[in-house]
């Protein structure tokens, strides 16, 4: 376990979601260890943690995909259908939004707003934005990212 | 500091809130977040009331609202029934099966329309008095986790929590009785966790648990007789007789 995040922060309670989003940024989710090892640190009951870890939607619980498809749902990609998006990667990957794929290659979020939206419909993988989105990009753009990680 | 309260003078010292004021001066106003001893949580917001304060008046929630000097306060208007009525119409959708919403709303003659069907059935009203209740004791085992629909009270990872002390205070507090506590032979269960129970040694009967006794000796740093509370208090009247019959 690299603790060094969490042992570079004062023993505050403030610090409780800026350790936890280190965490989330290092690992990708949230190991139960470490959010263990935060509430000893912080002197922080695990459940006051715990709540904090699941309020937020940017921590996860969960391992995620190595491809974190995010989704846009805010106003301006719900009114270009940023649903009919969603729902073609669904039937592509096999998954909910908010699952994980089994090969743990894509993850899959709705998010409200990722403020692109003169890009509307727009999706989001792994802090690349794919804008003015359509079923056959998006077909195009997860089997491109299938062929680079078979080829790996 | 006095204000009126449906017609009645109260007196009341500054930072009290509306509810504590009226409570003293028996003037019911209903709740079901608030518990004597916790300060108001305001999240029921059943104990809606209306305050005037010169020429203005507006709605407030009685367990969170502080009290000013010369304040009129009415406890029932048409406008706040209604309101009463739309927030117990929604705790009832919540909670369809709930005996204690049921009575509720039986009481407001509120009936759940039709068209609201298969709606979940919740026990639990996120009042939040549990959480409230196990961070007074200082154990911490329980606490909100999620958000928005999928909210609800939990230990951390719902799995049984080695802070918990099983003393029973969250089941104890709860206004609808959703947290579930059970007692079978000697053994309670509560948040997924058994705890052994203990017996009281002049009644026999099971009390507490061994955890929570644990954490009150250490807490004390005391070790107590293993009595149950009736006992205590009928031990206690048997004293206190003879030490009046002492006296004439």
């Amino acid at each position: 376990m690299s603790l060094e995040i969490i042992n570079s922060y004062p023993k505050e309670k403030r610090y409780t979601l800026a350790i936890l989003q280190d965490i989330q940024r290092e690992h990708g989710y949230i190991p139960k260890e470490y959010m263990e090892y935060t509430s000893e640190y912080l002197n922080l009951p695990l459940s006051d943690v715990y709540s904090i870890a699941t309020f937020y939607k940017s921590l996860s619980l969960k391992p995620k995909g190595k491809y974190v498809i995010k989704v846009c749902n805010g106003t301006a990609c719900h009114i270009r259908d940023s649903i009919s998006i969603l729902k073609e990667l669904q039937d592509i990957l096999g998954i909910e939004s908010g699952e994980t794929t089994e090969d743990g290659l894509f993850s899959l979020e709705i998010v409200n707003c990722i403020g692109a939206c003169a890009l509307a419909p727009v999706m989001l993988i792994n802090n690349k934005y794919y804008g003015a989105m359509t079923k056959e990009k998006v077909k195009t753009v997860i089997e491109d990212l299938q062929g680079v990680s078979a080829n790996v | 500091m006095l204000i009126n309260i449906d017609g009645k003078m109260c007196k009341g010292h500054a930072g009290e809130t509306l509810m504590e004021v009226a409570n003293r001066n028996n003037i019911d106003i209903p709740s079901l977040c608030y518990k004597k001893g916790f300060e108001g949580l305001g999240r029921c917001r059943l104990c809606l009331v209306e305050v005037k304060e010169g020429k203005r008046k507006k709605i407030v929630s009685a367990c969170v609202y502080p009290i000013k000097d010369g304040i009129e306060v009415i406890t029932s208007t048409d406008e706040i029934i209604k309101m009463r009525k739309d927030i117990i119409l929604l705790l009832l959708l919540r909670s369809p099966e709930n005996d204690y919403i049921k009575e509720l709303a039986e009481e407001y003659g509120v009936k759940s329309p039709k068209k609201y069907k298969d709606q979940k059935n919740d026990d639990c009203i996120l009042c939040g008095l549990c959480v409230e209740a196990c961070e007074k004791l200082g154990t911490n085992a329980i606490s909100f986790v999620y958000r928005g629909i999928t909210k609800k009270v939990s230990t951390p990872f719902d799995d049984p929590s080695k802070d918990c002390i099983g003393c029973g205070s969250c089941a104890e507090v709860c206004p609808t009785n959703a947290i579930k506590l059970r007692e079978i032979n000697g053994t309670r269960t509560i948040w997924n966790r058994s705890f052994d129970l203990i017996q009281c040694t002049v009644c026999g009967n099971y009390y507490t648990t061994a955890e929570s006794l644990k954490y009150v000796e250490e807490k004390l740093d005391y070790e107590e007789d293993h009595i149950c509370e009736r006992c205590k208090r009928k031990a206690m009247g048997s004293k206190f007789k003879e030490s009046f019959q002492n006296i004439y």
